[in-house]
């Protein structure tokens, strides 16, 4: 009888206990903070990373998309910490994240617009390029298995050749590129699909420096060096002989520039390809990022070249790089940095083609009035 | 069954075990069951490779390790309590109560991967700090996910009582209270653990899949993603032989304390 | 003449969980009315539940062909059939190994203490070796399906096999039935209470399993929809009608091994009132 009192008393508690937990959540969601939060529209790099950091509050996906802003922390001193960035911009809306990580051809969209799903701060924010602080890593290239391209390069030219072509022809009419993106099923608003288009356009013309890019998808050694530098310093394996492996990574490991420029050659005459049947993994949904592979299949480029592409959309957890190294399919879309650390844990991967020739990760914050 | 066969009895149930687990990681070290399987070493790595890993990054193991658990039981004992507590409601409102964890039961068939990310949202404004929030937001996670199990079973064991134990105890001019605490209560420890038996393991998988959606970057779960996204396999698979470990261990916690506290029960 | 019909109703167990629903929306609603005022976008918080239902007969297309609800259907048919095709051989493999276990002991002390194991590695890692050996995307996905189904199958039914009461067993031999009659007249009907209860666990997880690992990869599925729609790039209500047709598609399975096992058993039993918790774990 006695225990059994204690009992009850304690039951009583516990669902104390649990009543104050829910209203004391509630409270706290009632509570939100006021405060206006933004930099002087003079500010410096240097000052807004340093701030952002010292507070906790520098946002990233993480999952291989931080290097970049690791390194960027690392220039101006501050640990290489960031917090996990959601795949919306509420966070950087709430003031959760002062500098958030955007793509200037998604996010930074997002949050700049008011159409659907956009947030419409316009010139209210503002944003540092990773190309301006010298810490540009490229991004989305064309990559296979070097034994897959040892033992069927012609089927590697005719996929790159038609690739390009499509870029070519997306870059020069990004407007309709969208809307054919669009109509290949993906669901990203049309207004946003347009916007992305001409972003995109941007990073395919022009390279790191800022100069136009005269070849579309040619491999800059200078660029891809600076890449591989940054990630052999940023990329942490946990793995010792993959992390040796990474230090121990040249440029001729992860790119092989001959099937570019045997497929772009001037009166370049196509063998006929080892493998007609194609498959192409993207690095992430559907959407204009990948405008020249959806305009390459459209347009009829890849039957063209005796080429029949399925196109595979990513943004699942197996990645790109899994996917092409078990053979699942042929080609994929992925990061260069991605690429490195794959190749670092046995993978045997290699870049064919480099479309985006300058990096299209920003760090994004608000400007105060 | 004479002395010696029960002899060989028990000798087996722990040899066979023992001997299939030698068998099947000397066959994986040699690379014979990646033949059997047509698998590579890259992405299942040898046993040796992955113990080489656990041994050099042990403390930066430990340090997830201890995130992880945090979570998985600090869900567990939240929602295992809130469980009991629901089950007893259920069963002094029993009209009510009974609907009420048939509906309950339903929140078992949303899958985790869609509960993560709406709770994740919900308790944005917990704390300013994101590992404080993180790791609420994930602790809820499992304890909505072991919360069921305990109050349905918690139910069972306070009113599927003995056959006459109730008629007994109301002739011997019980009270309710008395009935309750000297015949529900001890009634449904067994039930306890029935419902422990479910939810332990799935504490430990719930809180490494609310680790992938998680704020904050910590935590088994997480390395297990990261590194899988990142085609370091060999990794990966250090921090699963890590869950399955962590999962084991809390299993055979569970059956050894359930042997000691249900000893000399029928 | 009305009055008593009311009274019957209120009485009844249909008036508890209609009481029940409007309690949790009752819920559902102030939750989704407090953050409707706090934050920008609640409906990536809390949306309220008009909104949702809504979204199910809005005709606004949600990408250049069909709306939201009609992405949602579509994509649920894709993993239903990959779960189902899952279940279906799980279920298969899980009443095999049982039989195995039950017919030689020593099979059963060598795998049993693994079977445990396989079920706490995590999809995640299953999947990139499952998709080595497959090189199939869709294949795979069925693969880990089955895996998951296969553990509940096998327990419960070898809990079965040994349930039936032992004199049972030696009173058949002793009438000189051969093994293949003591399965087939005793031990496989005995069991089959247990091997539902094994399938009635195992077939919301099939269905959570597929939708899980649909995620892994695009190509269709609701998993991939809901992590499309959860990285925003299509409507977020895509996500809420997910995440509640995903409970209906959960509880319907249940039901739809319950009445399996009417249909199939003459017997009767007790419990099972609640979908998906009625583990039945054997004592080894």
């Amino acid at each position: 009888m006695r225990n059994g009192n204690v009992n009850w008393n304690g039951n009583r508690n516990r669902l104390m206990a649990v009543v104050a937990l829910v209203l004391s959540l509630m409270v706290a969601l009632a509570a939100v903070p006021a405060m206006a939060a933004g930099y002087a529209p003079d500010a410096t790099a240097e000052t807004i990373v340093k701030d952002a950091a010292s507070q906790g509050k520098v946002g990233n996906w993480g999952l291989g998309n931080e290097y970049e802003v690791q390194a960027l922390l690392s220039k101006y001193g501050q640990p290489a910490t960031y917090l996990s960035q959601a795949f919306d911009m509420d966070g950087f809306d709430d003031d959760s994240i002062l500098l958030a990580s955007a793509m200037t051809y998604n996010e930074l969209g997002l949050v700049k617009n008011s159409y659907q799903g956009g947030y419409g701060y316009g010139d209210a924010v503002k944003y540092i390029d990773m190309n301006d602080e010298g810490v540009a890593m490229l991004e989305d290239n064309i990559f296979t298995t070097a034994a897959f391209a040892a033992a069927n390069p012609n089927t590697v030219k005719a996929f790159v050749a038609a690739s390009v072509k499509g870029w070519a022809y997306a870059c020069q009419n990004p407007a309709e590129a969208a809307e054919i993106v669009y109509q290949y099923g993906s669901s990203v608003s049309s207004e946003h699909q347009a916007y992305m288009a001409e972003e995109v356009k941007k990073l395919v013309e022009t390279d790191t420096q800022g100069n136009p890019v005269t070849a579309y998808g040619k491999i800059d050694d200078a660029a891809m060096q600076q890449t591989l530098d940054l990630a052999k310093t940023y990329i942490k394996l946990t793995d010792s002989v993959a992390a040796e492996k990474l230090a121990s990574l040249t440029l001729d490991d992860i790119r092989d520039s001959s099937y570019f420029d045997a497929a772009t050659a001037e009166g370049a005459v196509p063998g006929a390809p080892e493998k007609t049947d194609v498959t192409i993994q993207l690095k992430w949904l559907p959407q204009a990022q990948f405008m020249g592979y959806y305009v390459a299949l459209s347009k009829g480029y890849y039957s063209d070249a005796g080429l029949n592409v399925t196109i595979v959309p990513g943004g699942g957890d197996i990645s790109e790089t899994t996917a092409v190294y078990t053979g699942q399919v042929d080609f994929g879309v992925t990061w260069v940095s991605n690429l490195i650390a794959a190749n670092a844990g046995g993978m045997g991967l290699t870049e064919v083609a480099q479309i985006f020739q300058r990096s299209g990760l920003v760090l994004v914050y608000k400007v105060s009035e | 069954m004479n002395k010696q066969s029960n002899a060989w009895d028990q000798i087996s149930t722990f040899l066979y075990p023992v001997a299939f687990g030698a068998l099947f990681v000397v066959l994986w070290q040699t690379g014979l069951l990646h033949r059997l399987l047509g698998a590579d070493t890259f992405t299942l790595p040898l046993p040796g490779r992955i113990f080489t890993i656990i041994e050099e990054n042990t403390p930066a193991i430990m340090g997830n390790v201890r995130a992880t658990l945090t979570v998985a039981l600090g869900g567990l004992a939240l929602g295992s309590l809130i469980g009991y507590l629901l089950g007893v409601l259920a069963a002094l409102f029993s009209k009510w109560g009974k609907g009420g964890l048939t509906l309950a039961s339903a929140f078992n068939a949303i899958p985790i991967i869609a509960i993560a990310p709406i709770l994740n949202n919900l308790t944005k404004d917990f704390s300013t700090d994101a590992n404080i929030r993180s790791m609420f937001a994930k602790i809820l996670v499992v304890t909505v996910t072991s919360m069921v199990a305990m109050s349905v079973n918690a139910y069972r064991g306070l009113t599927e009582l003995k056959p006459f134990s109730l008629d007994l105890m109301r002739s011997c001019a019980a009270s309710g209270r008395q009935i309750f605490f000297k015949l529900r209560v001890p009634n449904s420890v067994p039930f306890i653990f029935t419902a422990l038996r479910v939810s332990v393991p799935g504490c430990i998988i719930s809180a490494l899949v609310s680790e992938y959606f998680a704020e904050y970057i910590v935590g088994v779960g997480r390395q297990i993603r990261e590194n899988i996204v990142l085609a370091q396999y060999a990794t990966a698979w250090a921090y699963i032989v890590v869950a399955c470990a962590m999962g084991i261990a809390l299993y055979a916690a569970l059956l050894i304390s359930e042997r000691i506290l249900l000893k000399g029960r029928g | 003449m009305n009055a008593i019909r009311w009274k019957k109703f209120f009485a009844s167990p249909k008036w508890v969980t209609v009481v029940w629903v409007l309690g949790l929306i009752l819920v559902w609603e102030i939750g989704a009315t407090v953050v409707a005022g706090v934050k920008r976008t609640p409906e990536n918080v809390l949306p309220h539940l008009y909104q949702i239902i809504g979204s199910v007969f809005s005709s606004q297309k949600a990408n250049s062909t069909q709306t939201a609800i009609q992405i949602v259907l579509s994509n649920a048919w894709i993993t239903l059939m990959r779960a189902g095709i899952g279940f279906a051989l799980g279920a298969m493999a899980g009443f095999m190994l049982a039989l195995l276990m039950s017919l030689f002991s020593a099979v059963e002390k060598m795998i049993f203490p693994y079977l445990m194991m396989i079920q706490m590695i995590p999809i995640l890692g299953m999947a990139p070796i499952v998709l080595a050996i497959t090189r199939d995307i869709d294949k795979s996905r069925i693969v880990i399906a089955a895996i998951l189904t296969f553990y509940p199958v096998a327990t419960n039914t070898l809990s079965g096999f040994k349930a039936v009461e032992r004199e049972k067993r030696e009173l058949m031999f002793s009438l000189a039935a051969s093994r293949y009659d003591v399965y087939r007249k005793l031990l496989i009907p005995s069991s089959l209470p247990y091997l539902f209860t094994g399938l009635k666990i195992a077939a919301p997880m099939a269905i959570t399993a597929s939708i899980l690992v649909d995620t892994l990869q695009g190509g269709g599925g609701l998993g991939c929809m809901m992590s499309q729609s959860l990285k925003h790039a299509m409507t977020i209500y895509v996500f809420w009608q997910i995440v509640f047709l995903s409970a209906i598609i959960g509880i319907l399975s249940y039901q739809l091994m319950a009445w399996l096992e009417k249909l199939v058993s003459p017997y009767r039993r007790s419990g099972g009132d609640f979908p998906a918790t009625d583990a039945k774990e054997p004592t080894p």
